[in-house]
C-alpha cells in the first residue's frame, strides 16, 4: 500500500511555490516573508504556520471587496510547508519577476505579503452588478498562485483592431495593460427573454494576454461554504 | 494508404499528410534484448545543445510538450506525439533511436518498423529487420527534420557503442552541462546515490541524470526551507527506495541498463482521453478493421487533435483501426484497460512516474509569459481544434458556416461573431415536453475564433463523415449547421422526466459531445446494459433508423436497488455504446 501511495509524496522544495499534482500548492513559508492567502483554502500543513484572517493591513487595502466585510484572505507566516487548494480546482503558479497581473477576485489563491497589490473594480463595468467583477492588480517581485476551473487556455489579444470578448464568468487573469470594457450583446429580441445566453461580455483590447478557464462556474466556493 | 520507407528514403511531411500533430511509433524486438527507445531534440548543428529535448523513459516530455513519449501501445514498442508546429525554431532534427539496454547486438532483432500516423491514418512506413546491422548495439531509426518545412528521412544508421556512443555523437553539449550540474551535486549529498562515481564513464552517465530534473537551473536561493534543495529533484527514488530492482546503484543511468523497462508509463491519470477504448480495435493495432466499423467514435481519441481539414478521406470513418490514438496513453485492445491498470498497480514504476509527473516542477523561468506558457492557445488553422480536454475553439472563419453551439457556452471570443437564439422546432419539441429541460442552442455567425467550453467538461469532438450518431440531448455542446440532426424521444416508465431525449446526427461535419468525467466505449453485444442516465451516444450506424436497432427494456428489479432503469441496446457487430462515468 505505502508503495503506491509513494508517488504522492510531496517533492523536494525547489521554489517558494510549487504545484503538487495540478490542484494542489505547496508554499515553503519562511520567516519574514509571508502568505496571503485565501481563507479557507488550506488543506494541511508541516511546521510552524501561523494563520491571522482578514489582518488589518490587508482590510485596509481591500476594504471596498465585495460585501465590504473585508477581504477573504489571511495572513500565513511562520515557518513550514503551506498546502492549499480550492476545491479541485486547478493551481497556477506565477513568479511574477516585475510583471503585473490583474486577477479575478475569486480565482486569486495566494500571494506573496510583500507584493504590490490592490483591489478595484474593473473599468467600465461600474454599472453591471450582478456579483460584480472585482479585479487584484498584483506586481512586483514574487509569487501569485491563481485557480481555475480546469485547465485554463491562455489567448493573446494580438494588439489589432479586433477586441477579444471574454464571458465574465469564465475569466480568471489578465494583463493589467489591456483596456477593459463592457459589452453588451443583446440585441431587442433578448430583452423578451429570448436572448444567446450570452448577453454580457467583457471587451479587451491592446498588447497582453487574457487567461480564461473553461468552465463557467465561478461560484466563490471557499466564501460561500458557510 | 502508409506510404513504405526504404534506408536512405525521405519525403516531405506536408507530402504525407496535411496535419502537424503526428503519433511516432517504433516496433523492434528480438529474443531476449530489451530497448531504450528515444527522441533527441537537436540544433542546427547536429548537437543537444539543450537536454530538455532528450525525450527518453526518465523525461517523457519536452518543455513546451510537443514532443511526449506516450509508452508502449498498439503493437508499438514505443511511441511517440509530435507537434511539429510547437516544436521551437531552435530544434531543427528530431532523431529516433532504439538502444540496447543490457546484452546483445543488433543484427538478433527480428522485424521492426517506425511508423508515422497523422489523423488515424498510417502515413509512412520504415521496415527493418536485424539483417541491416551487425554488432551496433544502437541505431538510429528515422529523422523528422527541417528543410523547407518538416520533412522525414528513414535512416537506419547503427551506432558500435550503443547509448552512450549515441549521446557523444550528439551531445558536446552535455558533457558541458553536466559541469554545470556537476557544482550542485556536492552540495547535497543526496543525490550520489543516483550517479554512481564509480561508474566506468560518469559523462553521460551523469548527463543523464540532468535531464530527470526540472531543468530551472536556479533552485531560487531564498526559500531555502527543507533541507538541501537536492539539486538533482529525481523525485522518484526518495518515495520508493525499496523497489529498485537489483542494479539499484546505477538507477538512472541507462546506459547500463537495470531500466525498468517501460518505466513511465505517461502518467495515466493526467491523460486527455484515454479510457476511450476504441470499440472493435483489435490489439494489434494495424490490422484491417473489423465489419463495419463504428465510425466516429472509435476515432475519438484519434481525434482529440481534430485531424487536418484536408484529410477529408471519405473512407477514413469505416477506419483501418484507429490507429493508437494521440494522447489516449492506453492500447486500445477491446475491452482493455487492463493493460493500463497493470501498469498503475505495480508499485515500484507506477509511483515512480507519478513522482515525476505530479509534482511539476517549478516553471521555468520567472515571469508571467513564462508562468503562462504552457498554457497557451494551440495554432490555429483547423476549424475545430481541442485546445485541452475540456476547451475547444471553432474557427468560424474556415469553413464559413455558422455553428449551433448551447446557450452560455461561449467563454471567450476574438473577431467579428454574432450570437443569436435559435429557435427551432426541435429545440420547441424538447421544450414543449414534460421534463422541464430546455435544451436551448445559439447560432454563432461571423469570422472569428469561438472558445467554447461548459462546466469543465471533456469535449470530444467527433467528425461525421456521413455517418450518424445518436447523441443525449444534454450531451451535446456544439455542432456544424450543416449536420441534419433531429430529435428522437426514448419513452419508458421510469425514465426521469417521463422520456430520453436523444438527438441524432447525420451528414459532413463536426460534433461536439461533452462528457462528465472520461467515457467508456462499449461495443454492443447482445448483452450491453447501459444506465440510461450515464448514456452519452451511440453509434446509429449509417443507414440505420435508431429505433430499429436501439430497443429499450425496462429492467424492473423489486427492491429498489437504485438502478430502475436500463436501456439495452441491440445492434450487429461494430456498433458501439458510450457511457460516462457520472449519472446526470
Amino acid at each position: 500500500m505505502t508503495q503506491q501511495l509513494a508517488g504522492y509524496v510531496p517533492a523536494p522544495v525547489t521554489a517558494r511555490m510549487e504545484n503538487h499534482g495540478s490542484h494542489m500548492l505547496k508554499v515553503a513559508l519562511q520567516t519574514g516573508h509571508d502568505l496571503l492567502a485565501r481563507v479557507g483554502s488550506m488543506v494541511a500543513y508541516e511546521g510552524f504556520i501561523q494563520y491571522e484572517p482578514n489582518p488589518p493591513a490587508v482590510r485596509q487595502i481591500a476594504r471596498d471587496w465585495l460585501t465590504g466585510e473585508g477581504a477573504p484572505l489571511m495572513k500565513c507566516s511562520g515557518d513550514g510547508l503551506l498546502y492549499l487548494a480550492d476545491y479541485g480546482a486547478d493551481v497556477v503558479v506565477i513568479n511574477l519577476n516585475g510583471d503585473a497581473i490583474s486577477v479575478n477576485a475569486t480565482n486569486l489563491l495566494a500571494f506573496d505579503a510583500h507584493l504590490t497589490w490592490g483591489v478595484e473594480r474593473v473599468k467600465g463595468l461600474a454599472k453591471f452588478a450582478g456579483q460584480g467583477l472585482w479585479n487584484t492588480k498584483i506586481s512586483g517581485q514574487g509569487w501569485v498562485a491563481l485557480t481555475s476551473r480546469g485547465e485554463p487556455i491562455v489567448v493573446d489579444c494580438g494588439g489589432g483592431e479586433d477586441e477579444t470578448y471574454v464571458d465574465p464568468d469564465a475569466l480568471v487573469a489578465w494583463s493589467p495593460n489591456l483596456k477593459v470594457k463592457g459589452k453588451r450583446s443583446f440585441k431587442a429580441q433578448s430583452l423578451i427573454g429570448r436572448g444567446s445566453g450570452e448577453a454580457f461580455q467583457i471587451a479587451f483590447s491592446g498588447q497582453g494576454i487574457v487567461v480564461v478557464q473553461p468552465s463557467e462556474d465561478s461560484t466563490d466556493r471557499i466564501r460561500f461554504r458557510g | 494508404m502508409a506510404r513504405q520507407f526504404q534506408r536512405g528514403h525521405k519525403a516531405r511531411i506536408s507530402d504525407l499528410t496535411a496535419g502537424t500533430d503526428l503519433y511516432v511509433g517504433v516496433q523492434i524486438s528480438g529474443p531476449g534484448l530489451t530497448f531504450d527507445i528515444s527522441c533527441f531534440g537537436l540544433d542546427a548543428d547536429e548537437r543537444l545543445s539543450d537536454d530538455r529535448y532528450f525525450v527518453f523513459y526518465n523525461q517523457p516530455k519536452s518543455p513546451e510538450e510537443a514532443i511526449q513519449l506516450l509508452g508502449p501501445q498498439a503493437g508499438d514498442t514505443e511511441s511517440f506525439r509530435v507537434t511539429l508546429d510547437r516544436v521551437p525554431p531552435q530544434i531543427h532534427k528530431l532523431s529516433f533511436t532504439a538502444t540496447l539496454d543490457g546484452a546483445g547486438q543488433m543484427s538478433q532483432v527480428g522485424p521492426g518498423y517506425l511508423r508515422i500516423v497523422a489523423g488515424g491514418e498510417e502515413v509512412a512506413r520504415y521496415a527493418f529487420d536485424g539483417s541491416e546491422f551487425s554488432t551496433e548495439r544502437a541505431v538510429m531509426l528515422g529523422d523528422l527534420y527541417r528543410k523547407d518545412g518538416w520533412r522525414f528521412a528513414a535512416v537506419g544508421q547503427g551506432f558500435d557503442g550503443g547509448l552512450e556512443a549515441l549521446l557523444r555523437n550528439f551531445g558536446g553539449e552535455v558533457l558541458e552541462e553536466e559541469q554545470e550540474a556537476a557544482p550542485q551535486q556536492p552540495g547535497s549529498s543526496s543525490a550520489p546515490g543516483f550517479a554512481p562515481p564509480a561508474q566506468p564513464s560518469p559523462p553521460p552517465a551523469q548527463s543523464f541524470a540532468p535531464p530527470a530534473q526540472p531543468s530551472p537551473p536556479s533552485p531560487p536561493p531564498a526559500f531555502g526551507v527543507p533541507s538541501a534543495p537536492a539539486p538533482a529533484s529525481p523525485p522518484a527514488p526518495a518515495p520508493a527506495p525499496t523497489p529498485v530492482p537489483e542494479p539499484a546503484p546505477q538507477g538512472f543511468a541507462p546506459p547500463q541498463g537495470s531500466t525498468p523497462p517501460p518505466a513511465p508509463v505517461p502518467s495515466p491519470q493526467v491523460h486527455a482521453a484515454p479510457t476511450v477504448v476504441a470499440p472493435m480495435t483489435p490489439p494489434g493495432g494495424t490490422a484491417p478493421p473489423p465489419p463495419p466499423a463504428p465510425a466516429p467514435y472509435g476515432q475519438v481519441p484519434a481525434q482529440a487533435p481534430p485531424p487536418p481539414p484536408g484529410y477529408a478521406q471519405p473512407a477514413a470513418p469505416h477506419a483501418p483501426a484507429p490507429p493508437p490514438g494521440y494522447g489516449q496513453p492506453t492500447p486500445p485492445p477491446g475491452y482493455g484497460q487492463q493493460p493500463s491498470y497493470g501498469h498503475q498497480v505495480p508499485g515500484p514504476p507506477a509511483a515512480h512516474g507519478v513522482a515525476q509527473t505530479v509534482p511539476q516542477g517549478a516553471p521555468q523561468a520567472p515571469g508571467v509569459a513564462a508562468a503562462l506558457q504552457k498554457y497557451r492557445e494551440a495554432p490555429t488553422g483547423q476549424r475545430w481544434t481541442l485546445q485541452n480536454s475540456k476547451l475547444v475553439r471553432v474557427d468560424l472563419g474556415i469553413g464559413g458556416r455558422p455553428v449551433l453551439a448551447r446557450q452560455g457556452s461561449m467563454v471567450l471570443y476574438q473577431g467579428k461573431v454574432d450570437f443569436a437564439y435559435k429557435g427551432a422546432g426541435f429545440a420547441g419539441r424538447i421544450v414543449g415536453n414534460a421534463t422541464g429541460q430546455e435544451m436551448q442552442l445559439m447560432r454563432c455567425t461571423g469570422q472569428g475564433q469561438v472558445f467554447l467550453a461548459e462546466n469543465s467538461a471533456h469535449l470530444h469532438p467527433v467528425e461525421l463523415q456521413g455517418d450518424a450518431l445518436c447523441v443525449s440531448a444534454e450531451n451535446v455542446l456544439a455542432f456544424d449547421e450543416s449536420l441534419q440532426y433531429e430529435v428522437r424521444r426514448i419513452e419508458g416508465h421510469g425514465i426521469p422526466g417521463g422520456a430520453l431525449f436523444t438527438m441524432q446526427f447525420q451528414g459532413t461535419g463536426t460534433l461536439v459531445v461533452k462528457t462528465h468525467g472520461m467515457p467508456v466505449v462499449l461495443p454492443v453485444t447482445p448483452t450491453t446494459f447501459v444506465d440510461s442516465n450515464a448514456v452519452v451516444a451511440w453509434s446509429a450506424a449509417a443507414q440505420v433508423i435508431v429505433s430499429s436497432q436501439v430497443r429499450m427494456r425496462r429492467n424492473a428489479y423489486p427492491g429498489h436497488t437504485g438502478e430502475g432503469v436500463n436501456l439495452q441496446f441491440r445492434a450487429a457487430p461494430g456498433n458501439f455504446v458510450v457511457v460516462q462515468p457520472y449519472e446526470v
